[in-house]
């Protein structure tokens, strides 16, 4: 029998510090057991038990996408006991992670669609996987328009700076980043990220929304794409909770009679809607 | 399925036998309590003579601390050592129907199609539990019929005794109850002890003075998440957590680690959707704030997700919670309570 507690080994190769305040960091792990790689098979959206053998685990959102081969990518902000260790690793530490777990972004409903991305801080996380899978030369004909939408606080704190301006370079993705408020380098838009939604006006026909950033955004964001004329079931959100076995066994990350590790953590709103708002 | 019928005074001495091939657990009188353990050498095991343990028999499958896994550091980093699943052949003696129950219950949540989990599978595998049934329904707290089971009911187990006043029924309900035969030795039964049984069901039922409407408050529960009622239980709860660690269904577990030098270990704990940690994120947000919200997890888990998601009551009705509340937080009550919210 599997056992799904045991964490495969991975290899941190590769550590970027993505923002100014250097709280938050991308790490590229590769797995030690080539076997390994096979069975953690992934989607965008899914997420990994980061474990640190000692400190704990802790789910964090895979933030590469499966065309990529050969490792896996999480940006992870220091918080807590396992993050902060992690946070003091260096390459070449040997760490553990379980998964993939939870289900996908809803690769399939959204291929022959026009796609919106929306994303605010550092829950671009896992929209950085879906959008570096949409745009994947074997996947890119399967979608339709791909907008994306991307506002951090400051310019120091947007992530992926030099994959976004690779992106913004590209004519088969549109491209709006956004601060709340620019320093004197920035060029770039300034407004928050509702109001940008509302500038661009993606059209609803057609056409998924995809949104992941602090409840504040969120709440913000909705009306706009509800004006805009997006249903609910063409709205879907990423949740967290705390969580711990990821397999929906240890009972504390349920909303309602749903886990958000194995049934979520992708929910359109209108499944959201059908679940108790508890989270 | 084979019935035989044993002596009464056999009773007494056949979990010693299986003890002699099996490590057995029983119920064993430890001070004052009736406590629900691994059998050892020097101890007797109470037949017959008790009412029911204090905990929960499920602990011998989901331990309240286990050791997952083992570790080591070295150069590289922390590695994993070795993978813990210590699993004896074991017999659980002398379990109450309604916590035999709670196995059955359990497995739908640990055995399932795509998630299993193998620590309490594989001590769960290896187990026999052979049941006594309540021929007198040991408590006034007791209302195992009202959630699906009943005073002999043998759902999760593989032999079910009862006691028919001049002997005792032994019937082997399962293959892997089958292969402990040799250790029962008695006569076949007829159908006359089945008529026997079946009086012997009939009085006990009879017996049991608690009724909750643990079915019918399900639709309730769909469509009464927000209802002022949920302000009405927990204002006295301590929030202890003895209701869930009493609990035969309760599953809710922790993984820690724990580290000592160059060694460490992850385990497993129990843990209680009572407590308010259980739930906080390391942001500080906490979707289960006061513990209204975590009384309303308890009772929705219990009559309304588990059934959700596996079409049972995630209560076996032993009473445990109603006996050892220290502030007599009742859940018959709640149940019933809840059954005539409009």
């Amino acid at each position: 029998m599997e056992n799904p507690y045991v964490p495969y080994p991975v290899e941190v190769i590769k550590i970027v510090t993505e923002v100014d305040t250097k709280d938050i960091k991308t790490f590229r792990l590769a797995f030690v057991n080539k076997e390994d790689e096979e069975k953690f098979k992934y989607l965008p959206g899914q997420f990994a038990e980061l474990s640190l053998f000692g400190k704990g685990e802790s789910p964090i959102g895979i933030a590469s996408s499966p065309t990529n081969p050969g490792y896996v990518e999480f940006t992870v902000q220091k918080a807590g006991v396992v993050t902060t260790a992690l946070h003091e690793m260096e390459e070449g530490t040997i760490m553990g992670i379980r998964g993939p777990l939870g289900n996908s972004w809803p690769l399939e409903y959204l291929e022959g669609k026009n796609v919106v991305v929306v994303g605010g801080g550092f829950a671009f996380t896992t929209l950085r996987s879906l959008t570096q899978y949409m745009i994947h030369e074997d996947n890119r004909k399967k979608y339709g328009k791909i907008t994306v939408i991307y506002g951090a606080r400051t310019p120091g704190l947007l992530i992926y700076k030099d994959e976004l301006a690779a992106w913004s370079k590209r004519d088969d993705l549109e491209l709006h980043v956004t601060v709340d408020k620019g320093d004197e380098n920035w060029k770039g838009k300034e407004g928050f990220v509702p109001t940008v939604c509302k500038e661009v006006a993606p059209s609803a026909d057609n056409a998924v929304a995809v949104i992941c950033g602090p409840p504040i955004m969120i709440r913000f964001t909705l009306p706009v794409f509800f004006e805009l004329g997006f249903s609910k079931e063409n709205i879907y959100t990423s949740l967290e909770m705390r969580m711990k076995c990821g397999i929906g066994k240890c009972g504390r990350c349920n909303v309602g009679s749903k886990y958000v590790c194995k049934d979520g953590p992708v929910f359109s709103l209108a499944e959201l809607d059908r679940l108790t708002p508890e989270y | 399925m084979e019935k035989r019928l044993i002596k009464k005074d056999a009773l007494a001495g056949i979990p010693k036998k299986i003890r002699e091939n099996f490590t057995v657990f029983a119920p064993v009188k430890v001070e004052d309590n009736v406590v629900f353990k691994e059998l050892e050498p020097q101890e007797e095991p109470l037949v017959g003579h008790y009412q029911n343990t204090k905990n929960a028999p499920k602990g011998v499958f989901f331990p309240r601390t286990e050791v997952m896994m083992r570790y080591v550091r070295t150069p590289k980093g922390v590695q994993l050592k070795g993978i813990e699943m210590a699993a004896a052949d074991a017999v659980l003696f002398g379990v109450r129907p309604c916590d035999a129950r709670s196995f059955a219950l359990l497995d739908l949540l640990f055995d399932q199609e795509k998630y299993k989990d193998p620590y309490y599978i594989a001590k769960r595998e290896k187990a026999t539990v052979v049941t006594l049934a309540c021929a007198r329904v040991p408590y006034r707290t007791c209302f195992c019929t009202s959630v699906e089971g009943g005073p002999l009911d043998g759902k999760g187990s593989d032999v079910l005794i009862t006691d028919l006043g001049t002997d005792f029924l032994v019937e082997f309900l399962t293959p892997k109850g089958e292969k402990l035969g040799s250790y029962f030795e008695g006569t076949p039964a007829s159908e006359e002890a089945e008529k026997k049984k079946e009086e012997v069901k009939q009085k006990a039922e009879g017996e049991i003075v608690s009724h909750i409407p643990a079915r019918e408050i399900k639709p309730i529960l769909d469509v009464n998440f927000d209802h002022p009622f949920w302000d009405t239980i927990h204002k006295k709860c301590l929030a202890c957590g003895t209701c869930t660690y009493l609990c035969p269904t309760c599953h809710c577990f922790d993984i820690s680690d724990e580290m000592k030098y160059d060694d460490g270990r992850r385990l497993r704990n129990w843990d209680s959707c009572m407590y308010p940690l259980f739930t906080k994120e390391t942001s500080g947000h906490n979707p289960r704030p006061t513990q209204k919200e975590r009384w309303r997890q308890r009772t929705m888990h219990k009559f309304k997700y588990y059934v959700d998601n596996f079409n049972a009551i995630a209560c076996v009705g032993c009473g445990r919670c109603v006996m050892y509340c220290p502030v007599n937080i009742d859940i018959r009550k709640i149940v019933e309570d809840i059954s005539k919210l409009q």
